[in-house]
């Protein structure tokens, strides 16, 4: 901020000249200079305390003679991979978690949040129990605390707990019906399911298309035009249409119990299932409380125009409420996303090998903490990036259309 | 967004009413009617008032019903207590020697006063407080009335409960309203809180104490998270500042620090301070922890510092400028007391979230906090099987003390009107 003194007015003498260290720009940089000395001598100290270490990224690409559990990623083994593939499929098992954790605990604070504001006193003191109960607790107790709850509170696999055939639970984890490709009546080869999940993103588009179009015309006209009974409707249609057309080129698969372990279906094994229960309990307590905040801090007669011009109470939260939150909720939210990024790291704690984990493991076996170190912190900081990035696009369009 | 609703049609001509009964006003109304009829209809309007919300209150006291029913046959029945009962001074206190047990005591003893009268100063105790304070009081007795703990466990922790509630009694007697009377108490009570730790690392390592590579246990716990919250409290003001500052190579710099602290989980630092920091300080690893702790908190404090300082009217510095206030000046009288004050909340916020973050030092490194040794109960043969009494008891004693940090915080913030300028 350098401010020009005004020009003295001609005819008065000339005022007396300032010393140089006063004159605002000079002190500034003498006050920069000196602070970037000072922090030069700490890096460089910091560097040369550093530098007995042997440096360089080269051990990445070394075989890396240990093996990471990953449910999908069975055939890659450590004796043939280098440490960096291992590392990559502890990025994997990350982004696994974390995409879904983000998806479920978005889903149940939404909830939470709801219900602690319902009129029902029992449901809006047992919301705010539970989020009392979560919030307060550390997280890394919390998945701990599941894990030991799936591995000794649930029984073994010979007395599996059996629900219905499709769901069947055990301390070694819990397996539920998946889908699988199938040749259908046609008998097709296996690639028909990516040309069903192809027409599916087709129609999803389409369906967008049509709803924007209809959202347009009643904002013009003000008549009725149900955008999305049409676009949910169209979709449906399309979806349904193109599975009977291809020859139903997915079936959906069971789970079955083998001897000590499951087969077919999905297992969700206890590790992954208690980080993520743990994640998503955690995470909802917090986005449940965003969520109430930004509702009450609504004026309240919101709530009493939308009931006035004879709302009902969901029409009033989908169409009123919600939409007006969000713009408060969403920069919150994205803060607690990112927390999930981060708090994904924990799952060492209960051995699932994710990115940490793995990395941890590499330097273990080899050292080189500094470039592990780096490495770690890059692909957090690139996991942030694109979070904060997507939030950004939706805060965006959020802000634009509810205006 | 959504979907527009269809707009109701007019009703085209009201339905004849029939007469209505006079309807007396609230109040009186209230008088006339015994508790009876109250409550009746409290029941009906909070959980009966449609079918829908009779369907949710039942579906919600089923959900009751059993966590209630499986808590309790968890507990009483189920669970093993002795893992507990058997390893209480591991989880408590860790490696600490046993027979310095006085000096955790007169710890303790020395910071309850303290917290009583921080109550005392800045909130009242509700009879919520008071339950919740008797419940967990009663845990805590529970626990040091059995076994080796002994009876004299029990006198200090009365004693300390007592002193407690004399710190806040006397700190009652503070005038509310500000004025001269109060800020001399408040400042006399925040020096005393800013020596507690200090006294408290001295009453239990000095004169044959204990080494701090003892520390372990829940008391590790509460020494850590202090420390990182004061230290980076300390650090995070003139990294706000910086950050802040019109002088580019300080302002780069702290925000460079800021962003790349906040970019790695906490457990990536406590990395850094096992495998990289033992380098550049050589120092032992429990002090490295402190420092980590203390960096970390101090990027997200700087940030919530940073908010505050944003907050707050350009006019406010220039007023301080104009009326011959030099530049710190400006900062210390005028603009970091009104920064400060606005971000309290979120500051407690950071406090809590590094109180339960000290839970996950364990998992790399070889300090035995609460979690660490709760590990090192259920390692022994006899007690494998009893890992969820563990963890759920660890779970607690944590809930514990972030309830009672979020209850204070809340209650400062009602207190001093925060948020509501």
């Amino acid at each position: 901020m350098a401010t020009h003194a005004p020009q003295p007015p001609a005819g008065l003498p000339e005022p007396p000249e300032v010393p140089l260290v006063y004159q605002r720009r000079i002190r500034d940089l003498l006050i920069q200079a000196l602070y970037v000395a000072v922090t030069a001598l700490v890096i460089a100290y910091v560097v040369l305390q550093l530098g007995g270490r042997e440096y360089g990224f080269g051990f990445l690409n070394q075989p890396a003679s240990f093996d990471v559990g990953n449910q999908w990623l069975t055939n890659i083994d450590g004796t043939t991979n280098s440490r960096f593939t291992m590392y990559l499929v502890g990025v994997w098992s990350t982004i696994r978690v974390v995409v879904l954790a983000i998806a479920l605990s978005t889903v149940f604070g939404i909830l939470i949040g709801v219900a602690r504001l319902s009129s029902n006193w029992l449901v809006s003191r047992l919301a705010m129990l539970f989020v009392e109960t979560f919030r307060n607790a550390p997280l890394f107790v919390q998945i701990v605390l599941w894990y030991a709850v799936v591995l000794f509170g649930l029984p073994t696999i010979q007395n599996v707990i059996n629900v219905g055939d499709f769901l069947f639970l055990s301390n070694r984890g819990i397996a539920i019906p998946w889908t699988v490709p199938d040749g259908g009546f046609w008998g097709g080869p296996d690639w028909m399911v990516g040309v069903w999940v192809a027409a599916l993103f087709a129609a999803g588009g389409l369906a967008f298309w049509v709803r924007r179009r209809r959202q347009t015309a009643e904002r013009e006209t003000g008549k009725v035009q149900y955008p999305n009974r049409w676009a949910l409707g169209l979709f449906a249609a399309l979806a349904l249409a193109s599975f009977i057309l291809l020859g139903m080129p997915v079936a959906i698969d069971r789970p079955i119990v083998e001897g000590t372990t499951y087969a077919e279906g999905m297992a969700i094994y206890p590790e992954f299932a208690a980080l993520l229960l743990g994640l998503v309990v955690y995470t909802s307590a917090f986005v449940a409380e965003i969520v109430r905040g930004s509702i009450q801090a609504l004026p309240r007669g919101q709530t009493e125009a939308a009931s006035a011009i004879g709302l009902t109470a969901y029409q009033r939260l989908t169409t009123v409420i919600l939409p007006q939150a969000l713009r408060q909720i969403i920069p919150s939210v994205t803060n607690q996303y990112l927390n999930v990024s981060k708090n994904s790291s924990l799952a060492s704690g209960v051995s699932y090998f994710d990115l940490f984990f793995v990395a941890n493991i590499i330097q273990n076996k080899i050292g080189h903490a500094v470039e592990v170190f780096l490495l770690i912190t890059v692909t957090y900081m690139l996991m942030s990036l694109v979070i904060s990035l997507i939030m950004n696009y939706i805060n965006r369009r959020v802000t634009l259309h509810s205006v | 967004m959504a979907e527009q609703p269809p707009i109701p049609p007019p009703a085209a001509a009201a339905p004849p009413q029939p007469p209505r009964k006079v309807v007396l006003p609230p109040h009186r109304e209230r008088a006339h009617r015994p508790w009876r009829v109250r409550a009746e209809e409290w029941v009906r309007r909070n959980l009966f008032a449609s079918p829908g919300q009779t369907l949710l209150t039942f579906a919600s006291l089923a959900l009751v019903g059993l966590v209630i029913a499986g808590a309790v046959w968890f507990v009483f029945f189920q669970a093993n207590w002795r893992v507990i009962t058997v390893n209480r001074w591991l989880l408590f206190a860790g490696g600490f020697p046993l027979d310095e047990k006085w000096r955790l005591w007169l710890s303790v003893a020395l910071v309850f006063p303290l917290i009583g009268a921080a109550y005392g100063m800045w909130a009242s105790l509700g009879r919520r407080d008071l339950l919740f304070i008797a419940l967990a009081g009663a845990f805590v007795f529970f626990l040091t009335a059995h076994g080796d703990a002994g009876p004299s466990s029990s006198v200090w922790f009365a004693a300390s409960l007592a002193l407690f509630f004399l710190g806040y009694r006397v700190c009652r007697f503070v005038p509310r309203e500000t004025g001269r009377p109060r800020t001399l108490a408040v400042r006399t009570l925040a020096a005393l809180l800013a020596l507690a730790l200090p006294l408290v690392l001295i009453v239990l390592m000095v004169g044959g104490g204990a080494q701090a590579s003892q520390f372990g246990g829940f008391m590790l716990n509460l020494i850590l998270a202090p420390v990182g919250i004061v230290g980076g409290l300390l650090l995070a003001v003139p990294l706000a500042l910086g950050r802040a500052s019109s002088l580019r190579a300080i302002s780069w710099t702290c925000t460079a620090y800021i962003e790349v602290i906040r970019g790695a989980p906490l457990i990536g630092w406590l990395f850094v301070a096992l495998f990289i920091l033992e380098d550049v300080i050589s120092s032992p690893l429990i002090v490295r922890t402190m420092i980590v702790l203390a960096v970390f908190t101090a990027a997200y404090v700087a940030e919530y510092i940073r908010g505050g300082l944003q907050s707050l009217p350009r006019g406010q510095g220039e007023a301080g400028h104009a009326v011959g206030l030099s530049h710190l000046q400006t900062l210390q009288v005028i603009v970091l007391p009104q920064a400060l004050r606005v971000s309290i909340p979120p500051i407690v916020g950071q406090a809590i979230g590094l109180w339960k973050d000290t839970a996950l030092i364990s998992i790399i490194l070889p300090l035995r906090e609460l979690v660490g040794n709760s590990r090192a109960a259920i390692a022994q043969a006899e007690f494998i099987p009893d890992r969820i009494e563990v963890y759920a008891f660890a779970a607690v004693l944590f809930w514990i003390v972030a309830f009672m940090m979020s209850r204070i915080s809340q209650r400062m913030e009602r207190a001093q009107g925060v948020g509501e300028r």
